[in-house]
C-alpha cells in the first residue's frame, strides 16, 4: 500500500507540492465562502440592528396613535399613515384573492396543457419581473386617468392587485398541486361533482398554503413604495368616512418614511423617519414569521398524510 | 319493485326539471341581452364643454359629433367600434344561446359587457382633443345606460354558462380570472407603448435617446446619461452582488452546517423581504456618509452610493435562484467527482457550479431585472444630477428620472417621462423575456438526472 503511494507520487512529478498548492488554494476559497455568507449575515443584522437601536426610542403610544400634520409640530404621529396601510391591504387582498386562486385553481385543476396555459405562464412570470414604478405609471394613467378615479386609495389598491397577482397565483398553485390525488380521487368515486371536490376537498387541504401566499403578498403590500407615489399619492389626513376614504388620496407607512427622509435637514423628521422604519421593519419581520411558520405547518400535515 | 319504478319516475322527473331550468336560462339570457342591445338607443355619455352639454346614445357615438368652433370632431375610431361592437356583441350572444351554443354566447355576452368600458378608458383622448381645440374646461358623465350594459353583458354571460350546468359555469369563472394576468400584461404592454411614443415622436428618437442634456424647461429632452447611469449601477451591482451571492449560495447549499444555514436562509429571506425605501434609508444613514468619509472631496451621493445599495439588494434574488440550481444538480455527480479524488471544494467550483450554470445565470438575470428597476431605494442615494455616471459624482438613473419629476410636469415634459418609462419597460422585457429562455433551458438540462 504504502509502496504503491510512494511509486503513483514518483510518477506524478512532484505530488506533495503540487497537493499542497491545491490544498492552500482549497482552503482560500473556503474562507472566501464563509465571508461572503458572513458578509450577507452582516450587512442583514447591521442593517436591522442600526434601525432599530436608533428608532426604538423614539416609538411610544403617542406616536402611533396621533395624527400627523406638516405644519404643526405638535402632530406628529403615524396613525393616518398605518389606517392607510391596513385599507390597502385589506381592499387590495380582497381584490386579489378571489381572482388568484380562481386563476390558481384554473391552472392546476382544469387547464389541460396548451397554448392558453402557456401563454397564462408565461405572462405571470413577466408580470413578475415587472419593476413596480412601471406599475405605478400605468395605474396612474389607467386608473387614475382614464377610469376616473384620480389619485386615490381605490387606484392603488387596483394597482397593487396587479403587482401581487404573480405572486398569489404561484404560491397558491404550488400548495394546490401538494394536495394527493388520492384525495381527489376518492371523492369523486363517492360521487362529488368536479366543482364539488375543488372547493370542497383540494381547496380546505390547501388553506394553509393559500394563507402563506396572502401574507407574502401583505409583505409586498406593506413594502410597496413606487408603485403608489402616484396612485394612492401623500395624503396624510385622517379618514372621515369609514367608505368614503377609499376614494381620497392616502399615504401610507413607506410613503411616510420616503417623505421623512428626504427632509434631511429636519432634526424631527429625521426621528420620525426611524421610528417609522423600525415600525416597518417590525411588521415585516412578524409578516415573515407567520409566513413561514404557517408553510411549517402546512409541511407538517403534508408529511402526516403522506 | 313499486320502490325502483318510483326512483325512476323521479329521476325522469329530475331530468325534466333540469331540462326547464335550461331553457329558462337560454331564454332568460336572451331576453337580457335584448335589453342590452336596445341601451344602444338610450342616452350613453354626456359631454360638458364649457357651458353647454351634448348628450349622446351609442348610435351618436357611432354616427355623431360635436360643433366646436366651427370645426366638426367625431370621437375616436375605438370608442366608435366599441360602441357599435356592443349592440351586436349583445344580438350575436342571443342568437347563439338560442341555437345551444353557450360557450360562445357567454363569450359574446362577456365583449359586450367590456365594451362600454372601452369607450370610457377612450374618455380621456376625447377630453385632450377638445381641449386642444380651445374648450377651457373638458367634462363626461356617464349615463344608467352604460351601467346597464355592463351588468347586462356580465349576468347573461352567467345565465348562458350555467345552462351546461354548474360545473361548467365554474370552470368558465375561473378560466376568466386565469386570463386576467394575460390581459394585464396586453394592457400595460399596448399603455406603456402609446404613452410613451408620442413624445419620442416629437423629440426624435436618436435626440431622445442619444441626447446628452435634460433640461425640460428649455426643451431639450435627451435621456443618455440616465440609461449610461442605469445600466453602470446595475453592472456594478451585478459585479460585487453576484460573487458574495454565489459563494453565500454554495456555503447554504453545500458546506453550511444545518444549524448555521438555519439560521442564514431565513436571514435571506429576510433581507429580500425588507422594503425598499428602508434599504435606501440605510444607505442615506450610513452609506452615503461613509463615502463622505472616505472620499472628502465629495457629497457621497453617488454612483457608488447606488451601486453598493443595488448590491445588498439583489443579494437575496441570486442567492435563493444559485441555491436552487446547485441542490437540484444530482447527487451522483458530486460523488463521481469525489469517488475521482477530487477535493470538497474542487468539487463544487469543477463540477458542481458548472452543472448549475444556467440556473446561475437565471438567477443573475433576474437579479439584473431588479437592479435596473430599482426606483425608490436609488433615488434616496444617488444624488438625482443628470450628468455623466462618475463613480463619486452624483447622477440619476431612469427610474428617478421618472418619479422626481412626475408630479409638476405637465404636456410634452410629462409625455417624455412616460417614454422614459417606456425605454425601461423595454429594458426589463429584453431581461425578463431572456430569463424566461434561460431558465428553461435550465430546466431541460437540470431535468436530465
Amino acid at each position: 500500500m504504502a509502496a504503491n503511494n510512494v511509486q503513483a507520487m514518483n510518477a506524478a512529478g512532484h505530488p506533495s507540492l503540487h497537493r499542497s498548492r491545491r490544498r492552500v488554494k482549497d482552503r482560500v476559497l473556503a474562507g472566501l465562502i464563509y465571508l461572503c455568507a458572513a458578509v450577507t449575515v452582516c450587512v442583514l443584522v447591521g442593517l436591522i440592528a442600526y434601525i432599530l437601536i436608533q428608532g426604538v426610542p423614539y416609538i411610544s403610544w403617542d406616536f402611533l396613535s396621533t395624527s400627523y400634520s406638516a405644519r404643526d409640530k405638535s402632530l406628529q404621529g403615524i396613525l393616518p399613515m398605518i389606517i392607510n396601510t391596513l385599507y390597502i391591504v385589506v381592499i387590495t387582498l380582497l381584490i386579489v384573492t378571489p381572482v388568484g386562486l380562481s386563476a390558481a385553481i384554473y391552472l392546476t385543476q382544469y387547464a389541460k396543457q396548451g397554448r392558453l396555459v402557456k401563454a397564462i405562464r408565461f405572462t405571470t412570470e413577466v408580470l413578475s419581473g415587472v419593476p413596480s414604478i412601471i406599475f405605478g405609471l400605468f395605474g396612474y394613467t389607467v386608473f387614475c386617468v382614464m377610469l376616473g378615479m384620480g389619485v386615490s386609495i381605490l387606484a392603488g389598491c387596483l394597482t397593487m392587485s396587479i403587482c401581487i397577482l404573480p405572486t398569489i397565483i404561484r404560491t397558491t398553485e404550488e400548495s394546490l398541486l401538494a394536495v394527493p390525488d388520492s384525495y381527489k380521487e376518492g371523492a369523486l368515486a363517492l360521487g362529488a361533482g368536479k366543482l364539488r371536490v375543488v372547493l370542497g376537498i383540494v381547496l380546505p387541504c390547501a388553506m394553509p398554503g393559500v394563507l402563506t401566499a396572502l401574507i407574502l403578498g401583505m409583505g409586498r403590500i406593506v413594502g410597496e413604495s413606487a408603485a403608489l407615489i402616484f396612485t394612492s399619492g401623500m395624503a396624510y389626513d385622517m379618514p372621515k368616512e369609514f367608505f368614503g376614504h377609499i376614494l381620497q388620496s392616502g399615504r401610507t407607512l413607506t410613503l411616510h418614511l420616503y417623505q421623512m427622509a428626504s427632509q434631511a435637514t429636519d432634526p424631527d423628521a429625521f426621528h420620525i423617519a426611524y421610528a417609522t422604519a423600525s415600525v416597518l421593519l417590525i411588521l415585516v419581520f412578524l409578516l415573515n414569521r407567520l409566513a413561514s411558520l404557517l408553510s411549517r405547518v402546512f409541511d407538517k400535515s403534508a408529511k402526516a398524510r403522506a | 319493485m313499486e320502490n325502483i319504478l318510483e326512483k325512476t319516475m323521479n329521476n325522469e322527473g329530475k331530468r325534466r326539471r333540469a331540462l326547464l331550468r335550461q331553457r329558462c336560462f337560454a331564454i332568460a339570457s336572451a331576453v337580457i341581452a335584448l335589453a342590452g342591445a336596445a341601451m344602444f338607443f338610450l342616452p350613453f355619455v354626456t359631454f360638458h364643454l364649457g357651458k353647454t352639454a351634448y348628450t349622446f346614445t351609442s348610435l351618436q357615438v357611432v354616427t355623431g359629433f360635436i360643433n366646436v368652433n366651427g370645426t366638426p370632431v367625431t370621437l375616436p375610431l375605438l370608442a366608435k367600434i366599441a360602441a357599435a361592437a356592443c349592440p351586436l356583441a349583445f344580438l350575436a350572444g342571443g342568437v347563439l344561446i338560442l341555437l345551444k351554443m353557450p360557450r360562445l354566447a357567454s363569450g359574446g355576452f362577456m365583449l359586450a359587457a367590456l365594451a362600454p368600458l372601452v369607450v370610457m378608458m377612450t374618455g380621456n383622448s376625447i377630453s385632450s382633443t377638445f381641449l386642444d381645440l380651445g374648450v377651457s374646461r373638458v367634462e363626461m358623465s356617464y349615463h344608467v345606460a352604460m351601467a346597464v350594459m355592463l351588468v347586462a353583458g356580465l349576468v347573461a354571460a352567467v345565465l348562458s354558462m350555467s345552462t351546461k350546468g354548474v360545473d361548467r359555469l365554474a370552470e368558465a369563472v375561473f378560466l376568466v380570472f386565469a386570463c386576467m394576468s394575460v390581459g394585464a400584461v396586453t394592457i400595460i404592454t399596448i399603455y406603456m407603448i402609446a404613452a410613451g411614443t408620442p413624445a419620442i415622436a416629437e423629440i426624435g428618437l436618436g435626440n431622445f435617446l442619444f441626447g446628452t442634456e435634460w433640461a425640460p424647461s428649455s426643451g431639450k429632452y435627451g435621456i443618455l446619461y440616465m440609461i449610461l447611469t442605469s445600466v453602470f449601477g446595475t453592472l456594478g451591482a451585478i459585479l460585487i452582488g453576484v460573487p458574495i451571492g454565489l459563494f453565500t449560495a454554495i456555503f447554504l447549499a453545500e458546506l453550511a452546517p444545518r444549524r448555521l444555514a438555519g439560521i442564514v436562509r431565513p436571514a435571506v429571506e429576510l433581507l429580500a423581504g425588507i422594503p425598499s425605501v428602508i434599504y435606501g434609508f440605510f444607505g442615506m444613514i450610513i452609506i452615503v456618509p461613509a463615502i463622505k468619509a472616505v472620499f472628502p472631496n465629495t457629497f457621497g451621493d453617488s454612483l457608488l452610493a447606488m451601486i453598493l445599495i443595488l448590491a445588498i439588494m439583489v443579494l437575496p434574488t441570486i442567492v435563493n435562484v444559485s441555491e436552487t440550481a446547485l441542490r437540484a444538480v444530482p447527487v451522483s455527480y458530486k460523488e463521481a467527482s469525489l469517488a475521482l479524488g477530487n477535493t470538497h471544494i474542487g468539487t463544487i467550483f469543477k463540477v458542481l457550479v458548472p452543472a448549475a450554470k444556467s440556473g446561475i445565470l437565471a438567477g443573475v438575470i433576474l437579479g439584473v431585472g431588479r437592479a435596473i428597476g430599482e426606483t425608490m431605494a436609488v433615488i434616496m442615494v444617488c444624488g438625482n444630477v443628470v450628468q455623466f455616471p462618475q463613480l463619486l459624482q452624483s447622477v440619476r438613473p431612469l427610474t428617478a428620472g421618472v418619479v422626481l419629476e412626475m408630479s409638476y410636469s405637465y404636456g410634452l415634459h410629462r409625455q417624455a417621462l412616460f417614454s422614459i418609462g417606456l425605454v425601461l419597460f423595454v429594458f426589463i422585457m429584453i431581461v425578463n423575456i431572456s430569463f424566461t429562455l434561460i431558465s428553461r433551458r435550465g430546466v431541460k438540462i437540470d431535468g436530465r438526472e
